[in-house]
């Protein structure tokens, strides 16, 4: 069974003459330890089909399965829920929380509720350690360079063990050898603790380095293909 | 964990508004202190009277300083039958002269010595006679008078020589310290002229229950409290001080509002994040809470120890009216952690409405 399951899943925006389709009757499925890159151009609905897998938004139409249930059922708690056990998002930008330092930001997730703390600490340092952070764990966000932040958010979306890594662009803001670098963290991040990952990406370097090649346009899928 | 660590990691924000947050409940315990002050100024030593009625003068308008009784009246007043003990009272304010040059003024209350309105001595002993007078504590000191001392106080055109023969702690009366002196003495302070015409005593004070109310041709009775109210410019002094007093709870509350208002806009989009990573909106708006919490308790911590600081160095030293009880700085402190709760409610319900997405539409 694939751990993501999208079936004609559409989202618009507006009413009307003012009605966006951001994503059209997008099927799209992800299997465990797999990475697939998300391409197109800007507008394109990346970032929508994204906030959808993850729950932040609801379909207009479709369904969408993880580990075989339909998310778009769940109450806004049950979302919190999905969000935080299930899903590790990696944003954009920067979006640590600035005044904690890097083992801070991911220790907080503990504080969300239904875990170990022991455990959760032990996690932490041996992600902190994986990701080439163990330096830097003691800093504090605001003083951690670009590509440190972007390991940082890796390794938090993993904190919590999640089923399903959604990742925004992780390399917007960094140049293409950081940027692969942090792409490259998050493959074998993904590949070793067999989690299934969407990477949304302009940057076809970068798509190239995913095991499966989306591409989208205008909302709709125009393209669907392994990369090795 | 996240509220303790930005307060500790932002200190200077917070250690700002915690020092405007002690500033105003420092206020606010003045205030109340100042109110309790005035209060006890205004006639603590009625209150202290050993009594629960009072008798005034029909056309007094319950106004000590206007209520005259005459030999009749007090006689009518003590026959009442619900009046199981009534002794008259005269009151007069005198400027008395304790060392060559320096006077002040009091309110020299005139009681049968021995009656239950004389009140009990703390230090010294009771009336013995009619050139003796018995003298307020607190005066005493700031004054520098003793047991044994003597005062002279104008009696028409002359002045004439009182002994302390005792301390009293009954407080003040009219903004004055309370003296007690034989009611015949009184007389003489108060009135010249053919003795007889003379009135007997100011008020009635009276134990006993079921008076309030009762009434005569020429006296009305009131409870001890009714007529503490109408002590001249009580009403208004104590509502002036509890607007005050209101004025820098709302200060407060919109003081610490507004900062933790603008505290929770700065951070929306990191909220945004940390709803989408699935904090729940809960514990982001109980950790907001702490941190009010936190700076209000704070806040409040502070200004008990500047108002005790103020009250061992200013207050000791002078006759400021200031009354600094544990229950004031209690009330002070709970209301300003209130104040602040009740202001940041609106960064709470703005931190209730933030909406994930927005993690992921900023660039
Ligand atoms: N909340 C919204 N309200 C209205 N329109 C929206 C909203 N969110 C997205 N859209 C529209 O949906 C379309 C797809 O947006 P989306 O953000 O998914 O694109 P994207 O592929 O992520 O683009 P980019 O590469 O620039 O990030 C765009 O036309 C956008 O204007
Ligand atoms: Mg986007």
């Amino acid at each position: 069974m694939p751990i993501l399951q999208l079936s004609e899943v559409s989202r618009s925006f507006g009413q009307g003459a003012r009605r966006v389709d951001a994503v059209r009757e997008v099927s799209l499925q992800v299997d465990r330890g797999e990475v697939v890159a998300l391409e197109g151009p800007s507008g394109s609905g990346k970032t929508t089909l994204l906030a959808l897998a993850g729950a932040l938004l609801t379909p207009t139409a479709g369904e969408i399965l993880v580990d075989g249930e339909d998310i778009t059922k769940y109450g806004a708690r049950a979302r919190t829920r999905y969000r935080r056990d299930r899903v590790g998002f990696v944003f954009q930008g920067s979006n640590m929380v600035p005044f904690l330092t890097a083992r801070e930001n991911l220790l907080l997730v503990g504080d969300f509720g239904a875990i170990d703390r022991p455990a959760l600490r032990r996690r932490a340092d041996e992600l902190l350690e994986q990701l080439d952070l163990a330096g830097v764990r003691d800093q504090v966000a605001t003083s951690l360079s670009g590509g440190e932040r972007q390991r940082v958010a890796i390794a938090r979306a993993l904190m919590r063990d999640p089923t399903l890594l959604l990742v925004d662009e992780p390399t917007a803001s960094l140049n293409f050898e950081l940027g692969a670098r942090v792409v490259d963290a998050l493959l074998s991040e993904v590949h070793l603790r067999d989690k299934a990952c969407i990477m949304v990406t302009h940057d076809d370097r970068m798509a190239q380095r995913a095991d499966r090649l989306v591409e989208i346009l205008d909302g709709a899928i125009v393209s669907d293909r392994p990369l090795r | 964990m996240l509220a303790l660590l930005e307060i500790r990691r932002r200190k200077l924000q917070f250690g700002f508004v915690t020092g405007v947050v002690a500033l105003i409940a420092y206020l606010i315990i003045m205030v109340t202190g100042l109110g309790l002050g005035l209060y006890d100024a205004a006639g603590t030593a009625l209150l202290n009277l050993n009594g629960d009625h009072l008798a005034y003068a029909a056309n007094s308008n319950f106004s000590v300083i206007r209520s005259r009784l005459a030999e009749a009246d007090v006689a009518e007043v003590r026959a009442l039958p619900g009046a199981e003990a009534a002794t008259p009272i005269g009151y007069v304010a005198a400027v008395i002269e304790y060392a060559p040059e320096e006077t002040d003024t009091a309110a020299i209350i005139g009681v049968i010595p021995g009656s239950f309105a004389e009140p009990e001595v703390v230090e010294g002993r009771p009336l013995g006679g009619p050139d003796e007078i018995l003298i307020d504590r607190s005066w005493a000191r700031l004054a520098g008078t003793r047991v044994g001392d003597s005062l002279a106080l104008p009696i028409g055109f002359q002045t004439r020589n009182f002994t302390v023969a005792g301390i009293v702690d009954q407080g003040y009366f009219f903004f004055q310290p309370a003296m007690y002196v034989d009611i015949d003495s009184w007389q003489e302070l108060n009135f010249q002229g053919d003795p007889a015409d003379r009135p007997a005593a100011s008020l009635v004070l009276l134990q006993g229950r079921d008076l309030d109310g009762l009434r005569g041709e020429n006296w009305r009775v009131v409870t001890k409290e009714d007529g503490f109210n109408n002590i001249e410019g009580v009403q208004a002094q104590q509502s002036t001080v509890d607007a005050l007093r209101y004025m820098g709870l709302l200060i407060g509350a919109m003081v610490i509002g507004v900062f933790f208002y603008v505290i929770t806009l700065q951070k929306v989009s990191l909220l945004g994040v940390l709803k989408a990573i699935g904090a729940p909106g809960s514990y982001l708006i109980v950790q907001g809470l702490l941190q009010v919490l936190i700076v209000c308790a704070l806040g409040a911590v502070i200004a008990v120890g500047l108002a005790l600081l103020t009250e061992a160095t200013v207050l000791a030293s002078d006759a400021i009216p200031i009354n600094f009880t544990t229950g004031a700085m209690t009330t002070a402190s709970i209301s300003v952690v209130i104040a602040g709760v009740v202001g940041s409610l609106l960064s709470a319900r703005q931190v209730a409405s933030v909406d994930p997405i927005i993690a992921m539409q900023q660039q």
